[in-house]
């Protein structure tokens, strides 16, 4: 009876002891852990990696009722091009986690930016980790050895694409380009009509019209070749009189 | 479970015939229209890679030498036609031949694609401008060195002189000068670029005094 309640103050203690530390420690992680998930994640999400993992669990398609065909729903060559495609984004990210690397690592010693900052980066950092890893695991899996040359591969198809995308946009500038030239010719030839016109006020009548049947043909060299039309003004005015002189005064306004 | 299994449900559709995969409930946002030009990417590569052996793109080297010769053979009737003065004709075939090239596969080493395009650029460029077609010719020129600027004296020639032609005296001047840095002064072409310089300067200086 005595030794019951002897007993009961260190078990209490105990109690109480152990009880404190088990709800400390369990609010400390809960905390921490809702404070790490609340951190944004560095990259938005892997479209590609989401693909892929849905083509892997695709259900296969119900309404085909031919039960002896089991293949999965998937064909496997489309999942090595969805692995493939993932390989490529996987590329874009390790590169630009590593160029960020230095920039942000001098930021955080002079203090620039906060620690969260860096604490998302080497999240990201440990997770694109893994995600190289599991995709070679992934490609070799399917064709062995493939691991070796999927990221290989991946990278020249990057470059690739950038390049072509360079390409495209220089092409793309052909028609503003055009558009551009085309109006300034279109400016060249009226300076030139205006030029004829000049001309053919000074000739005489008949000289006129002549000339403005001509000028259809005679307009296209001076498109074609503006910089002797830009050089020709001032020779032409100085062989006219007033009239070409007014012209050339006129042409300077313009530009 | 770890966390690398953890992925975001989408809704895809697999086609039965084609193989090609869809967004199963099209819905027009954003987010979606990211995910659809993607699942197109998709789908052109897996195209590309049924043509492969064992579906997987081959290692960067050796490349198919089926494409090559197609790009060689089209490039020489183009060189045919120039040198019979068809120009239109050789500017059409040196279309044919950068469009082959621009459809290499992408897994092909991406320096190749650049040497050849460079090429092809450059001489189309050329076409151009026997047709006294000075944009086109620019534009080519201008993806010629893009492709490839060390090397490259004639489609830096060829760029600068369309400019001119155009009366762009400015940018000749400037883009002649890039060339110049490139290629240096003492090579064969660089004399040439030089040259142009002169002639730009000149231009230059013309149009100042009108």
């Amino acid at each position: 009876m005595v030794d019951w309640l002897s007993l009961a103050v260190p078990f209490a203690y105990l109690g109480v002891l152990l009880g404190s530390l088990a709800t400390f420690s369990s609010l400390y992680r809960k905390r921490k852990a809702t404070k790490a998930f609340s951190l944004e994640p560095w990259f938005p999400a892997h479209v590609q990696r989401d693909i892929y993992f849905n083509l892997l669990h695709l259900d296969p398609p119900k309404d085909s009722g031919s039960k002896e065909k089991k293949s999965p729903a998937v064909p496997e060559s489309v999942l090595k091009a969805a692995l493939l495609r993932r390989a490529i984004e996987d590329i874009k990210r390790v590169m630009q986690l590593r160029s960020q690397k230095q920039a942000l690592a001098m930021l955080l010693q002079r203090g620039s930016v906060g620690d969260d900052l860096w604490q998302r980066f080497t999240r990201a950092e440990k997770e694109m980790e893994e995600e190289v890893r599991d995709v070679v695991a992934e490609a070799n899996a399917y064709v062995p050895g493939w691991g070796q040359t999927i990221f290989q591969s991946a990278n020249e198809m990057l470059n690739n694409d950038l390049y072509r995308e360079r390409m495209e946009r220089e092409q793309a500038k052909l028609e503003e380009e055009r558009k551009w030239w085309e109006k300034k010719k279109a400016n060249t030839q009226e300076e030139f009509m205006k030029e004829l016109d000049a001309e053919a006020a000074n000739a005489t009548p008949s000289r006129k019209q002549s000339d403005g049947a001509a000028t259809p043909n005679s307009s296209t060299p001076a498109i074609k070749t503006p910089d002797s039309s830009s050089g020709a003004p001032p020779s032409v005015a100085g062989s006219s009189d007033d009239d070409g002189v007014l012209v050339e005064a006129d042409e300077q306004g313009k530009k | 479970m770890s966390s690398i299994d953890i992925y975001n449900p989408l809704p895809l559709h697999l086609d039965p015939t084609s193989k090609a995969i869809t967004l199963g409930h099209p819905t027009t946002s954003t987010s979606t229209t990211a995910l659809a030009t993607e699942l197109t990417a998709l789908n052109t590569l897996h195209r590309a890679l049924l043509e492969t052996p064992s579906q997987i793109p081959p290692p960067p080297l050796p490349i198919n030498p089926k494409r090559s010769a197609q790009i060689t053979k089209l490039r020489d009737s183009a060189n045919a036609a120039y040198r019979k003065n068809h120009f239109a004709d050789a500017a059409r075939l040196y279309g044919y031949a950068i469009d082959m090239a621009l459809g290499r596969p992408g897994w092909e080493p991406v320096t190749l694609a650049r040497d050849e395009l460079a090429a092809l650029y450059a001489n189309r460029a050329q076409a151009w401008m026997s047709q006294r077609l000075w944009v086109e010719g620019l534009v080519d020129a201008r993806c010629s060195v893009e492709s490839k600027a060390v090397g490259n004296v004639k489609a830096w020639w060829r760029g600068g002189k369309c400019l001119v032609e155009m009366g762009r005296w400015e940018e000749a001047g400037r883009f002649v000068e890039r060339g110049l840095e490139i290629e240096g002064r003492e090579s064969e072409g660089g004399k040439e670029l030089v040259g142009l310089l002169g002639e730009v300067r000149e231009g230059l200086e013309r149009k100042n005094r009108v």
